[in-house]
């Protein structure tokens, strides 16, 4: 039996199901892996070892007697600790939330737990999920297992370190503007940014109203479609759900060949860094040889619709916490308490024109892409930086920072798209770089059968920093 | 259309919604939210009046269909 720390969520799954390794051994071997890592890495909130291993064993002894839950029964995972489990802390990375009990459980995580899945722990986060880096001045920054001086990305800094350092096999992130697939990306790990609507939102702590998703990061595209295909569907605490369909494992599996992947003109491709730019070039050469055509595209302009997302999350975000910030501006980091402010610039007309031009937009983008199954673009324009150069706090470059990262990322949550970020080579520093496949509306399954396909014909997915 | 958004805008609304501003905090918010109003503005995007939010959800599952 080969080390289950190096297995992916897939086999890991099979091979409890098959009695091949048990729950309980499994469970022991992450945290002993955890254990190491930790003080290197900062990626847990908290770890629930006494719990997990009670959890294990009772898996274990389910299975002896042949029961199996789900498809993931007796796998540990470990979530952003933005996701509530009742009687549970729920810390959001913030002061304010510290030492908050949950009220109630995530539907995400209620019906991971449904399909078999145990908790490690709760992975720390950007405080409130507002921020691209990993900085956290409340939790300590959370830190990139390929190499500690650089930044992880965020918001969900914990989930991309934890799964890229073999940690936990898959972990909940969520993507207001990036936050599943910039971890991804400077991690070396396979993200899934769900379409808007189609996984529950329920006792997740909310961001952005309307550009809020649930959705996983994990080692492989396969991985990211069993989570999918747990969490995904409707919910009637979650009516933005209410026509989400479930997952369609066969859908997950098309042949690459039968599609057409677009390339952007501009935008994606403009000011890239030589090693993204190879990253890029050579993933279009292997979907090519996978048999997909590949088609270049003219997008609308992606600047104008990512301002349009600027303002949305802007007001929304205000919105959310305008009750702290009038009680207890001090208690957020300098960098999130200004980023919240800026909401406080737009009116309310310039809110509705942004949330009223999101149909025309997205069937804009619709029209531009035409037959495509995918877009291919970059995720981020560099690979990661450390986290000195990047740890700006609240000062006069902070905001050029972020929207740096950000650049390739709001445009799909705007359009509520779905987009699967998939490790595609490394730079000349040794860090990953990943890409983003950019789908159709509650077309997710394509995205994880192009992953799947692309992850068949190269390994970066399968390499794995070492301590 | 506004070529940028001022400290004075800021602050109006910011008291509106009740939420207090630090020192000179209108001045750097003004200067970060400057790009995306004026570009929003500049696009003079012109949508019918029967457009709403919710006509974003109708294009996705138009689409879906399709």
């Amino acid at each position: 039996m080969s080390d289950p720390t190096e297995m992916s969520l897939a086999d890991l799954a099979t091979a409890i199901r098959r009695r091949k390794v048990s729950s309980a051994e499994v469970t022991k071997a992450l945290l002993a892996r955890i254990k190491k890592w930790q003080p290197k890495l900062n990626a847990f909130a908290r770890v629930e070892a006494e719990d997990a291993m009670k959890a294990a064993r009772a898996a274990d002894r389910a299975l002896a007697n042949g029961k199996i839950k789900g498809p993931l029964h007796g796998v540990p995972l470990a979530h952003k600790d933005m996701y509530y489990v009742k009687g549970k802390l729920a810390e959001c990375g913030s002061k304010i939330r510290k030492r908050w009990i949950a009220p109630a459980t995530a539907t995400a995580l209620t019906r991971l737990e449904g399909a078999g899945a145990l908790r490690l722990g709760a992975l720390n986060m950007v405080e409130f999920a507002f921020g691209p880096t990993g900085h956290n001045v409340h939790t300590g920054h959370v830190r990139n297992p390929w190499n500690p001086k650089h930044i992880t990305g965020g918001s969900s800094s914990g989930s991309g370190a934890a799964v890229g350092a073999r940690l936990v096999p898959a972990a909940l992130g969520s993507d207001t503007g990036g936050s599943i697939r910039m971890p991804a990306h400077f991690c070396g790990v396979t993200g899934l940014k769900p379409t808007n609507g189609r996984v529950s939102r329920a006792n997740a702590m909310p961001l952005s109203y309307t550009l809020d998703t649930v959705g996983p990061l994990a080692r492989t595209a396969e991985d990211c479609g069993l989570i999918a295909a747990a969490t995904m569907g409707p919910d009637p605490l979650d009516p933005t759900t209410d026509s989400a369909p479930f997952w369609d494992a066969e859908a997950a599996k098309r042949a690459s060949r039968t599609m057409t992947i677009g390339i952007p003109k501009s935008f994606y491709v403009d000011d890239l860094d030589a090693d993204v730019d190879s990253a890029l070039d050579e993933a279009i050469a292997t979907f090519r040889k996978l048999g997909a055509r590949i088609v270049q595209v003219e997008l609308p302009d992606q600047a104008l619709v990512s301002a349009a997302a600027l303002i949305v999350i802007g007001v929304e975000a205000l919105t959310i916490h305008a009750p702290w910030l009038r009680t207890r501006p001090k208690d957020y980091s300098e960098q999130v308490r200004n980023r919240l402010m800026n909401g406080a610039a737009y009116s309310a007309v310039e809110y509705l024109e942004a949330l009223r031009w999101r149909g025309p937009a997205l069937a804009a983008h619709l029209e531009a892409i035409g037959k495509c199954d995918a877009i291919l673009v970059p995720a981020v324009r560099v690979a990661a930086p450390t986290i000195a150069e990047t740890d700006v706090g609240g000062g006069p470059n902070a905001d050029t920072v972020i929207l740096g990262i950000t650049r390739f990322m709001r445009p799909v949550n705007y359009l509520g798209l779905p987009s699967l970020g998939v490790p595609a080579g490394f730079g000349k520093s040794g860090l990953p770089i990943g890409l983003q496949l950019i789908g159709r509306p509650f077309r997710d399954e394509t995205l994880v059968a192009l992953g799947a396909a692309f992850q068949e014909a190269t390994d970066y997915h399968t390499r794995a920093p070492r301590l | 259309m506004p070529k940028e958004v001022s400290p004075e805008r800021v602050a109006a609304i910011a008291a509106a919604a009740r939420i207090p501003l630090p020192r000179n905090g209108a001045e750097r918010i003004a200067r970060v939210v400057t790009m995306p109003v004026t570009r929003l503005a500049a696009a003079n995007i012109a949508l019918d009046i029967e457009v709403e939010p919710a006509t974003f959800v109708a294009v996705q599952r138009k689409d879906a269909r399709s």
